[in-house]
């Protein structure tokens, strides 16, 4: 995991929110989706997953539901919520704000 | 951030522990599951594939930790499993928990029921509205406080006072008779200004209090207790009239529960304006003259006035009166303070009593503790073990300590509840202590908020306390000695170990303890033995008080006479008087007098007693001269007889038969001397003394307390009481009766000072003793566990039993002198404090610091006894198999 770039807190849950945003997925399909996003730039353990998972669906963010995978192995998917959809426009924005600052930061000649 | 979801969820992990447990379970497996069955498709065996994914991934395991971790309410599910594992473990060592949760209830049991007192008596605000702005004024003579307001005076402070918005005056305690159902009972109120309930801000049970207009009415306000016992809480009484003293007067409210007046220690039960206080008391003297100080005051500060604001304020005013009214006998200012607070007299004794009070049961505490600490100190070197294995296992030593201290803590907060259950019990026990006083008190201490609160603090405390310093020394095992299970602890010839370094104090304050209640003791012992100068026995008592009852002075002694006369021919009486008030009430009147014809003779105060025929003789002092009085004219010259104390004071070389004394122009005639009696409080060196005849001083000075039948009868002091009751109602079935009771109860409640020091102590002394002696046993009985093996070596070498007997006596009698020396010092730099409260006998009573520490050292000696026993019975094999 060397390779993969440290993840800001709480960016973690703003890359969930945005693979979820085109359609339920499992822990496994989640995790594959970042990477594959990010052109395995952020590879996601269980260990950091799990509890951010956990954390999303206390605030209602998401959903998680019981479903079986093409090969008949039952596995929980997770589905946003419509607050999730609201949270996740806000988050944008935010990350947006920070991305732009922190660009203009670095690229300030000092 | 959506708060509720989080607590929802908080709430399902609480309720549903094991669904959501299995859910997280599944959750995490099926992700590695689909991980696993992924590699199967690209190629791999099942056993390979799982494999990978399991150096692929952290553990399932550690998944599911991670989730629990950063579960709401992680910290509180993290304590349950320490609470659960300190449960677990204690249920295995119930003996251990037992002791250790009855020695801290011991010593909590002890403070709280000490701190009750100083929350009732200090702490706690009145029973008014807004406490904290409401003040108690005094005035100050010559910078001394506290005097009384006379009433110009008050009505100069209401007027002007900017600072109060309310100030109102009350004459403090006000005698009365309330007729009602069954006989007339004597009750105690205050006379008011109309605005005192406005000022004091009550919220009535029923009713209300004063209107402005009713300054001069027949209005009275019932106490709640009053109104319970007296009138079966009659809800519909407001209107109605009840008789006082002979007078209706109508019921406007009654006060809420537990308020007797803003004084928290007089016991006022009913208020009536001021203006009736004529009809209760007559001849109170001129109310409205400048120099007579009968109100107390109190004043309701301004709505954001601060109270260094008003004492400037009141200051000026001061000056201002001050130079108007030369005249007054008021010379410096006002203080104030809230109200409620102790009486600015008294305060500093009382709160060096109850400081004294305070270290005596933290003393039983730190006892107490100590002996915990070691109990938990041996409890935990036989854990080492455990520990190590633990450590070892990847716990940190913080948790290690956080376990302990956990187990510590639960255990002191289990002693605590049951620490403030023992307090109930004491408080109540305290309330049997009845002072002898003249006017009425509550006293009444009970376990409060405060007291709970602070029960609480003070656990914690010792919880963590006696738990943190043994759990420090344990939780630093080598990991290679603990686990082959030798005991870091086990060093031995150690003197200066932790566990000896506790039980040297503890001893050492039990000294100290032991030493304080020898001296109580000794002083209750001595205080019962002291010479009253009248009979402890064999007399019964009976007050009624005709005055209030609107007798003339005239016909007030007509009547006692009369009773007298009944009362002593009556069958099993021996002889009957009367007199103002019976000797050890805590303090009856006193005046100044001057020999007539020797103007240099003075006396600054004489005890005042009016007597009746008889008198000596019932009630059992002995003559020493002259004759006593017989029927005295009323308006003949004034006679009087004094005690021996008067007579050295005054007439040192003379005959005192035949003297005159005067005070303030009343001139008496001595023709008697007689023995000296105590007159105050048992303490005290005897006063001179000077009995009057009731016939011939009643109207110019009558007592406001009433007047005591005294009967001196042959035997069944039932049936006599019950018959000089029915002949007090024959002649007066209107006259309320109070004050009934024996020489012996009057004299037992004159021992209440002695009384109550030698049970708190005696009983803080047993508990410091018995706790200190089952801590050197425990320690003793530890150090031969550990010594088993030498011991069996010291055996199959030859040693014989009673030298090991002395091997383990001659350890533990060392702590204990080394504990007694220190004690002994610290015990006599105590005993000074306690002069003023000793009886009869010197604070650095020989005897008592002979006795207690040589006492001390037989219970010792027989707490090291017991396990050097049990160490020599060992039979040599054994010991060296031992482990």
């Amino acid at each position: 995991m060397g390779k993969s770039a440290d993840l800001l807190q709480g960016t973690l849950d703003l890359l969930i929110l945005r693979t979820l945003e085109f359609g339920p997925l499992h822990g496994v399909g989640i995790a594959d989706r970042v990477e594959q996003l990010s052109r395995g730039v952020f590879v996601v353990g269980p260990g950091s997953l799990f509890p951010a998972l956990h954390r999303l669906a206390d605030n209602g963010w998401i959903t998680g539901e019981w479903s079986e995978t093409e090969s008949k192995r039952r596995v929980k998917t997770y589905t946003i919520t419509t607050s999730g959809r609201t949270q996740l426009v806000e988050e944008k924005r935010n990350w947006k704000k920070v991305f732009t600052a922190m660009n203009r930061v670095l690229a300030e000649e000092v | 951030m959506p708060v509720t979801g989080r607590i929802r969820s908080f709430w399902n992990w609480l309720l549903h522990r094991s669904a959501v447990e299995k859910e997280l379970d599944a959750e995490v497996q099926a992700f590695y599951e689909v991980v696993v069955q992924r590699h199967v498709e690209n190629g791999l065996q099942e056993a390979e594939a799982r494999r990978l994914a399991r150096l692929q991934f952290d553990s399932p395991e550690i998944v599911k930790e991670q989730v629990r971790d950063a579960r709401p309410g992680a910290a509180l599910s993290s304590l349950s499993r320490d609470v659960n594992y300190s449960l677990r473990r204690l249920r295995k060592a119930p003996v251990f928990a037992l002791v250790t949760i009855v020695t801290l209830a011991l010593g909590i049991g002890a403070n709280a029921t000490i701190f009750s007192i100083v929350s009732r008596f200090v702490l706690r605000p009145p029973p008014v509205g807004n406490p904290s702005t409401l003040m108690a004024l005094h005035t100050t003579h010559h910078a001394e406080c506290c005097n009384n307001f006379s009433w110009p005076l008050f009505t100069d402070v209401r007027d002007q006072a900017k600072s109060f918005s309310g100030v109102a005056a009350y004459y403090e305690l006000v005698p009365a008779s309330l007729g009602g159902n069954g006989d007339p009972v004597r009750v105690w109120g205050q006379a008011t200004t109309a605005n005192f309930f406005d000022v004091t801000q009550l919220a009535m049970t029923l009713g209300r209090g004063f209107r402005s207009d009713e300054e001069h009415l027949p209005v009275i306000v019932l106490g709640h207790a009053l109104w319970q016992q007296r009138f079966a809480a009659d809800p519909a009484i407001t209107g109605k009239a009840v008789n006082l003293s002979g007078k209706p007067l109508t019921v406007v409210g009654v006060a809420p529960p537990g308020f007797h007046g803003v004084d928290q220690i007089l016991d006022a039960q009913f208020w009536v304006p001021l203006a009736n206080l004529d009809a209760l008391l007559p001849n109170k003297g001129k109310l409205d003259a400048r120099n007579y100080h009968w109100l107390a005051v109190i004043g309701r500060l301004t709505p954001g006035t601060a109270p260094s604001q008003a004492t400037s304020e009141m200051n000026l005013l001061a000056k201002r009166i001050v130079k108007a009214h030369r005249e007054a006998d008021f010379d410096d200012g006002f203080r104030f303070e809230r109200a409620g607070s102790l009486p600015p007299r008294d305060e500093s004794a009382i709160l060096i009593f109850l400081t004294a009070l305070s270290l005596v049961a933290l003393m039983v505490l730190g006892i107490a503790g100590a002996n915990v600490g070691n109990l938990f100190l041996v409890q935990a070197s036989s854990r080492q073990r455990e520990f190590a294995v633990r450590l070892a296992l990847g716990a940190t030593r913080r948790h290690l300590l956080y376990q302990m201290l956990i187990e510590s803590v639960m255990l002191a907060l289990c002693g605590g509840l049951c620490g403030v259950a023992l307090s109930l019990w004491a408080t109540r026990g305290l309330a049997a202590f009845r002072v002898p006083a003249p006017v009425p008190l509550d006293l009444t201490v009970d376990v409060d908020a405060r007291v709970l609160l602070f029960s609480f603090l003070l656990s914690l405390a010792t919880g963590l306390l006696f738990g943190l310093v043994p759990a420090w020394t344990v939780v630093r095992p080598m990991i290679a000695t603990g686990l082959k299970g030798e005991d870091q602890l086990a060093r031995p010839g150690r003197l200066f170990s932790l566990g000896n370094v506790l039980v040297v104090s503890q001893i050492a304050m039990s000294v100290v303890l032991l030493c304080s209640t020898g001296l109580f003791l000794r002083s209750m012992q001595s205080a019962s033995q002291i010479e009253i100068g009248f009979h402890s026995s064999g007399i019964l008592m009976m007050a009624v008080d005709p005055r209030l009852n609107g007798y003339s002075p005239e016909r007030t002694t007509q009547f006692l006479n009369q009773l007298r006369d009944r009362i002593a021919n009556l069958p099993g009486v021996r002889s009957a008087t009367y007199t103002d008030a019976i000797p050890l009430s805590g303090g009856n009147r006193s005046d100044g007098f001057s020999v007539v014809g020797q103007a240099k003779l003075t006396l600054d105060s004489a005890e005042l007693y009016m007597i009746g025929p008889d008198y000596f003789q019932t009630i059992g002092t002995s003559f020493i001269a002259g004759h006593p009085f017989t029927n005295e004219n009323p308006s003949g010259p004034k006679l009087a007889i004094v005690n021996q104390a008067l007579v050295a004071k005054l007439f040192k070389n003379q005959d005192p038969i035949g003297q005159q004394l005067s005070d303030n122009g009343v001139t008496y005639q001595i023709t008697g001397v007689v023995k000296n009696i105590k007159s105050r409080v048992l303490g005290e060196d005897y006063r001179p003394v000077l009995y009057r005849s009731l016939a011939q001083d009643i109207a110019r000075d009558p007592s406001f307390a009433g007047y005591r039948i005294v009967v001196q009868f042959d035997h069944d002091p039932a049936a006599v009481a019950q018959a000089v009751r029915a002949e007090i109602h024959s002649l007066d079935p209107t006259l309320a009766i109070f004050d009934s009771q024996s020489m012996q109860e009057h004299l037992r409640d004159a021992l209440f000072l002695p009384r109550l020091a030698g049970s708190v102590f005696g009983t803080f002394g047993v508990l410091g003793l018995v706790l200190a002696a089952v801590g050197l046993y425990g320690v003793m009985n530890s150090w031969v566990s550990r010594r088993t093996r030498e011991i069996g070596i010291r055996l199959a070498l030859g040693a014989r039993i009673t030298e090991i007997q002395w091997l383990v006596v001659r350890r533990g009698m060392q702590l204990t002198l080394l504990a007694i020396v220190p004690g002994l010092a610290l015990a006599w730099a105590m005993a000074k404090l306690f002069t003023s409260a000793l009886y009869g006998i010197q604070p650095h009573d020989t005897l008592t610091f002979a006795i207690a520490p040589l006492f001390l050292a037989c219970v010792a000696f027989i707490a090291c006894w017991i396990p050097a026993r049990r160490a020599a019975g060992a039979a040599p094999l054994d010991s060296l198999r031992h482990e």
